[in-house]
Order: structure tokens, then C-alpha cells, then sequence
């Protein structure tokens, strides 16, 4: 039996977050599990936000310049 | 026979130098991650620029309130942030916490439906981002979701580290995180939605 007493779709919607982040307990994952295990519109739901993650992740990258990391290096303290 | 005096003090001023100068190869060995983190807290190159120098130029000054062993990485990021708020190049408020209708299936549902196909893979989902999009919609959540959400979801930082930068409860990080993430989707489903409007 499930433990979800709302729509267990939107139950397993609130979970997503948490469940990405490690962040239930043993019963509330366990019941996020359970559902997932049966439900594959939540299961493209939450292996499509693994992957967003990852992708917002790349894209907001962006290197130091050369220049910058020169002036950084020209901060130190000089030897006497 | 033991040190003199002035022996001693030698001998400290050069322990104190070989620490300083190990610091300083420290940090700027951390200078790349430090920078990527920087430059999603601000909106431009520009200042990132300016705040990784003057919290270099503060860090190097002020190495000895450092406790080796501790995360460098956050100690540095730390600097930078209060830096950020002192300079006034952000204007602190309070956080929005009007009501949000999407949640977290929200971007998904958007950007299946624009694919017009029955039952896509997420792959065929995703494609409809773009890099550019997820810039652009990252620079429009404001600062005290975006602050969290660079901190731990593209810095890495754990929800404790990110409460130490920011100075700010954990319990606060990790609503905010929450609250932002939902927030970064919904701008992505706007741009998303959009673009696909016009290319087809």
C-alpha cells in the first residue's frame, strides 16, 4: 500500500528536490522509491531534472581570464 | 645551547614567511573555482573581475585570521560575498516571498508540450534549452534564491558551507535553494517556450 494520502503524483513532485538532494528520511525516500518504481511519468520528471542540473551547471561556467589570473598572481606579497 | 633572542626572531619571521607564501600558492590555486562562482554572483565580467582582486588583495593581507585545515575555498568566497554586499554593487531586500504557483514538474510539462510529440524521451526534452537561455534566465532569479543556488548547485558547496558564506541560518539556504530552483525553472520555461515559438 501506498503511503501517500494526496495524489501521489503531486506528493512525489514535493519529494523531488529533497530526494535529488539526499536529503529525506528512510520513509519518506523509501515511499518517493516505491512510487517511482510504478510511475513513469514521475520517473522522466526526476531523471529530467538529474539532468538539468548538470546542464544549468555547464552552462554557467566560464573561465578566468589569463589577464586576471596574472593580476591575481601580482597581489602576492612580495619576497624580501 | 639555545636561540638568542634575535635568533629567534629570525627563525619566526622565516616560518612566517614560508606560511605566507604556501598560503598565497594555496588560494590562488583556487583562484578557477573561486572565479566560476564569482561570476554568477554578479552580472557582469567586469565586476567579477574587480571582486576577485580586491578579495585576493584582502585575502593576502589578511591570511593570518585563516585556520589552516579549514575549507580555503569558503573562507575566500566568504571575503568576496561581504565584499560584494559593502561595496553596494547589490541592493539587499527582502527575499520574495510571494506565493509560486509552478512547481517542480512545471518546466518539464512546458517544454514536452512544445515538442509536439506523444510521450518524448527527456532527452528529446532537454534539447530545447539553450546554453544561452540558462544564463540568462540564472541572472534573472533574484540574488537571494541565485546566491544559493551558485553556492551548492554550481560551486558544490555544502548547504553548511553556503550558510557560513552567506551568514545566513541552514535552514534559510536550503528554502531559498528550494524556492529558487523553482523559480530558475519557471524563467527557463519562458525563454524555452518562447524560442521554440519562434523557430518553428
Amino acid at each position: 500500500m501506498s503511503g501517500f494520502a494526496i495524489d501521489p503524483c503531486d506528493k512525489c513532485e514535493e519529494l523531488l528536490q529533497p530526494f535529488l538532494d539526499r536529503d529525506l528520511n528512510d520513509e519518506e525516500r523509501a515511499m518517493a522509491e516505491e512510487h517511482l518504481s510504478l510511475c513513469e511519468y514521475c520517473r522522466k520528471r526526476y531523471r529530467f531534472e538529474e539532468e538539468l542540473r548538470r546542464f544549468v551547471r555547464q552552462a554557467a561556467v566560464e573561465e578566468m581570464s589569463p589577464d586576471l589570473k596574472t593580476k591575481l598572481a601580482g597581489l602576492r606579497t612580495p619576497l624580501l | 645551547m639555545g636561540e638568542t633572542a634575535p635568533e629567534t626572531e629570525a627563525r619566526k619571521l622565516a616560518e612566517d614567511a614560508r606560511d605566507r607564501v604556501r598560503f598565497e600558492e594555496e588560494a590562488l590555486d583556487l583562484a578557477d573555482q573561486v572565479y566560476r562562482v564569482a561570476r554568477r554572483l554578479v552580472s557582469s565580467k567586469e565586476e567579477a573581475e574587480d571582486l576577485m582582486q580586491e578579495t585576493y588583495a584582502r585575502a593576502f593581507r589578511s591570511w593570518k585570521s585563516y585556520q589552516p585545515g579549514t575549507n580555503l575555498r569558503a573562507w575566500l568566497l566568504r571575503i568576496l560575498t561581504n565584499l560584494n554586499i559593502d561595496r553596494g554593487r547589490r541592493v539587499q531586500r527582502a527575499p520574495d516571498m510571494q506565493p509560486l504557483e509552478e512547481g517542480d514538474y512545471f518546466l518539464y510539462n512546458k517544454l514536452e508540450e512544445a515538442t509536439r510529440e506523444p510521450n518524448p524521451a527527456e532527452e528529446r526534452v532537454i534539447e530545447r534549452l539553450s546554453q544561452d537561455d540558462a544564463v540568462s534566465a540564472l541572472s534573472a532569479v533574484p540574488h537571494d534564491f541565485r546566491d544559493a543556488i551558485v553556492l551548492v548547485d554550481i560551486g558544490d558547496f555544502s548547504y553548511n558551507d553556503a550558510a557560513q558564506i552567506l551568514d545566513i541560518p541552514v535552514g534559510t539556504v536550503m528554502s531559498r535553494l528550494h524556492r529558487g530552483r523553482r523559480i530558475l525553472k519557471r524563467e527557463l520555461a519562458e525563454r524555452a517556450v518562447t524560442d521554440g515559438g519562434n523557430s518553428e
